[in-house]
């Protein structure tokens, strides 16, 4: 094999070889499981207005496709975009550098190893859409390139590019990994939105599933006779069975200006590599650790000064955790660049400002969710920064030093909340107060349950970006700071949620901790 | 008066594939050396006494208490320095031994200068407020050095402690590891060789996850009596002489070569030399 496809391939071992990335399998498994409701659940994935498809191989295969297109297009950003940053901090990188392969072969490597990764996911969804025709079977017949045409024509090409992506961001904003996170929030929310005005423009969409959704529509269109814009809705809606009319999808014919573009597009993603390739620093970074310059100093004067242990003023014993707590706070705070505070004081600045429901709903959960970082980092620091064996030896490492990681990270979401809080408190809204409270636990545990489970950052970074973008779409399952409308008792939910997580985290960080 | 008792103890990692076999070694206060090869064992074991790991089989005990059943009470009165560690690079060197003194329990008014002293005494007072993350390698072991010594531990543990460490910084660990040893156990394990001899009073070797010899230094000295030699030879000679003996050391000469060896039978034109520990510890391992 070539170099280069060994590097592709060793790369690509590397990074799936992992529980993580297991866990991620499992992880998608489940969510593919749901893209194509059981024929009597009450929720539907693709629905126009009112109207869903007979169960046949085309509904399947097209509505899988698009939805895992979707899906993986807004977190599996997050599940690779740390490919260079692994070599960064695995030292990895500098011995890539002083080797000759070239800026483009390396990122190249990197994008078709992204790839690689996401289109293992897919692989994994369209297998299970294919057991999941034959299980819900009513009756019609399986035909493979129903499945295998929206998979090669949609979702692949939009896993290259996504993968490109990836590595562009790493490229320009590896040291934010804060902004990457963000902007690309942004530039999916951008994509998603555009909205194709005339055949052609079809073209111009990334996702390639734009093309199939107005199929859909014109379809029930021409059924219902109206020439009104149909109500299309994507994503998990409640919905009535009963009330749902089918219709027969029988796949669709691809213009073939529409194939050639997904190929165009590939090929732009190889270009847009190219292009950025001379930007690449090479891991030629100097001072991405630490924040200061002061990296290369040394020592002038050799100081004669022994250590005298006899005389060393005795330190006592001392079981507090509020030095642990103290450390706790001041790791979160300095981690990330410091200017990123300011977007934080201009989100706590809004929360004032802003009408209170926009406050509430929008900017705190998007607020917090700017934390993802230092929140994902939370439990993962020992072992990211190789710190496991000081802590695996120190006092009773669980009860003390997870409950100082637990009160830091609670004192940050509260902090940034606090503008809320007091406004709640000003309406006599307790009940209001105690659920943003309590969110802020809940969201922390989620982190460190996450965190321990998976020993990673990854699963909780992911999860918690889609538990914001349904947030800021008031999705009331999934509001776990109150913002929405809800019974008395949501507040005690909330309440136990919290505390269940919290021994969950104990229990499984004990058991860990024990079997090593 | 501190004992460690390491009785039949095995570290199993996968189903045929042991760190530690079958281990057994009392220990009591002074300096223990540990000597071995790479994947001799000598981490997994540090690992276990440190209670980083638990042992698959045997026990531990430090003053007749188990610490596999109670590792906080060995935890108390221990200071480790881990053969591979990080920091938080965005502390500084203060600040991350202040949150290791949190870690480990200790604190108190007297916390703060005893942190500075331990920092003067490593020389690192000049570094002490500047981010980790910019450190030297050998100004970071330095920091895990001090680490150690936050808690007034009464059995220390070393995992190739001089790794990194310039020459004059070397010199310096070794006195206060002199001093540690006045009234606590203190194990290391070290490559160099001769570190070992300089500071330990017992060696004990380890190979392929069983111990092979331990015993004062002298005791393992003794093991090459008579066996070490030099001579000087023709390079070319060199590959062919290396076939028949333990080679210890090379120096070249012009055109010549002068070997340190060892051998059980004596050998033309050579000179007897007196054997060191290196020697014993090239001999002991070749020969088990
Ligand atoms: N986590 C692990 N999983 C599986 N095998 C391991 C693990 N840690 C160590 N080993 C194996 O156990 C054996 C002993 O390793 P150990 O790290 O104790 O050696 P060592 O004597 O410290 O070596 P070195 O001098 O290189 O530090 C090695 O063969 C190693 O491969
Ligand atoms: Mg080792």
């Amino acid at each position: 094999m070539s170099p280069f496809f060994n590097i592709i391939k060793l790369d690509y071992l590397q990074r799936t070889r992992s529980y993580a990335f297991l866990i991620t399998l499992c992880a998608s498994l489940a969510i593919a499981y749901s893209f194509v409701p059981e024929p009597n659940s009450n929720y539907s994935t693709i629905r126009i207005s009112g109207y869903v498809g007979y169960y046949n191989a085309a509904w399947f295969g097209y509505v899988t496709a698009i939805m895992t297109s979707f899906f993986l297009s807004l977190i599996g950003f997050y599940l690779i975009n740390s490919g260079l940053k692994k070599d960064i901090e695995t030292k990895v990188g500098q011995i890539i550098a002083s080797t000759s392969i070239s800026n483009f072969k390396y990122l190249l490597a990197k994008t078709l190893s992204n790839f690689l990764i996401l289109s293992t996911i897919v692989g994994v969804v369209f297998i299970m859409s294919i057991i999941l025709f034959v299980l819900y079977n009513e009756g019609y017949s399986f035909e493979l390139y129903q499945f295998i045409k929206p998979y090669l024509l949609i979702t692949i090409p939009t896993m290259f590019l996504i993968s490109v992506i990836a590595v562009v961001f790493e490229v320009f904003l590896g040291r934010f990994s804060v902004l990457q996170n963000i902007g690309y929030f942004f530039l999916f929310s951008a994509l998603i939105t555009f909205t194709p005005i005339n055949e052609s423009q079809f073209n111009y969409d990334l996702f390639g599933s734009k093309i199939v959704i107005h199929q859909l529509e014109e379809m029930v269109r021409e059924l219902t006779n109206t020439d009104e814009n149909s109500n299309l809705s994507i994503g998990y809606i409640l919905s009535d069975i009963d009330s749902s009319k089918k219709f027969v999808f029988n796949g669709m014919d691809f213009s073939m200006s529409f194939i050639i573009s997904r190929f165009i597009w590939v090929v732009l993603g190889f270009i847009i590599i190219a292009i950025i390739s001379p930007f690449f620093h090479r891991f030629n970074m100097g001072n991405l650790k630490s924040t200061k310059k002061l990296n290369n100093f040394t020592e002038n004067e050799i100081s004669s000064k022994n250590i005298n242990l006899l005389k060393l003023p005795k330190a006592q014993i001392n079981y507090s955790i509020l030095p642990l707590i103290k450390t706790e706070v001041i790791l979160l705070f300095r981690k990330g660049k410091k200017w990123l505070w300011v977007v934080n004081l201009l989100g706590m600045l809004l929360l004032v400002v802003l009408p209170f429901k926009v406050s509430h709903q929008i900017v705190l959960p998007v607020l917090w969710f700017l934390q993802v970082s230092r929140l994902s980092d939370l439990t993962a620091k020992e072992i990211t920064n190789n710190l496991s064996h000081f802590v695996s030896t120190s006092y009773k490492p669980i009860g003390r030093l997870l409950l100082s990681q637990v009160s830091a990270a609670v004192v940050l979401m509260l902090l940034l909340a606090f503008p809320l809080i007091i406004r709640l408190g000003l309406l006599i809204n307790f009940r209001g107060m105690l659920a943003i409270i309590f969110g802020g636990v809940i969201v922390v545990m989620v982190a460190v349950l996450l965190g321990i489970i998976s020993k990673g950052k990854k699963l909780f970074e992911v999860l918690f970006f889609m538990i914001t973008y349904a947030n800021i779409n008031l999705l009331s399952f999934v509001d776990y700071f109150g913002a929405l409308k809800h019974h008395r008792s949501y507040v005690i939910q909330l309440a136990v949620l919290g505390l269940l997580l919290l021994c969950a985290s104990l229990l499984i960080k004990k058991n860990q901790l024990d079997n090593d | 008066m501190m004992k460690l008792e390491i009785q039949n103890v095995s570290k199993r990692y996968s189903k045929n594939k042991y760190g530690l076999k079958d281990f057994s070694i009392t220990i009591e206060k002074g300096i223990l050396g540990l000597l071995g090869p790479n994947g001799a064992g000598k981490s997994t074991l540090l690992k276990m006494i440190a209670t980083v790991n638990k042992p698959s089989d045997g026990r531990i005990l430090l003053n007749k208490n188990n610490i596999i059943k109670d590792p906080n009470y060995m935890r108390q009165q221990l200071g480790f320095l881990p053969q591979d560690f990080g920091v938080y690079p965005n502390l500084n060197a203060f600040e991350f031994l202040e949150y290791m003194a949190a870690i480990k329990g200790v604190g108190g008014p007297n916390l703060k200068p005893r942190i500075k002293e331990l920092l003067e005494g490593l020389n690192l007072q000049e570094a002490s407020h500047r981010p980790i993350g910019g450190y030297s390698g050998g100004m970071k072991q330095r920091v895990g050095i001090a680490q150690v010594l936050l808690n007034n531990p009464k059995i220390v543990i070393f995992d190739e402690p001089t790794v990194g460490l310039d020459p004059e910084e070397r010199v310096r660990f070794r006195n206060l590891i002199s001093d540690l040893a006045n009234d606590c156990i203190v194990i290391l394990s070290s490559h160099i060789v001769s570190d070992i001899g300089t500071i330990a009073d017992n060696v004990a070797i380890i190979k392929n996850g069983s111990l092979i010899t331990h015993g004062n230094q002298d005791h393992i000295i003794a093991t090459v009596t008579n066996k070490v030699f030099e001579i000087t030879i023709k390079i070319e000679e060199l590959s062919a002489f290396k076939l028949q003996h333990t080679i210890v050391s090379t120096s070249r000469k012009k055109a010549d070569i002068k070997v340190r060896f060892i051998t059980e039978n004596p050998v033309e034109r050579a000179t007897k030399m007196e054997g060191n520990l290196e020697d014993a510890y090239l001999y002991i391992t070749k020969n088990n």
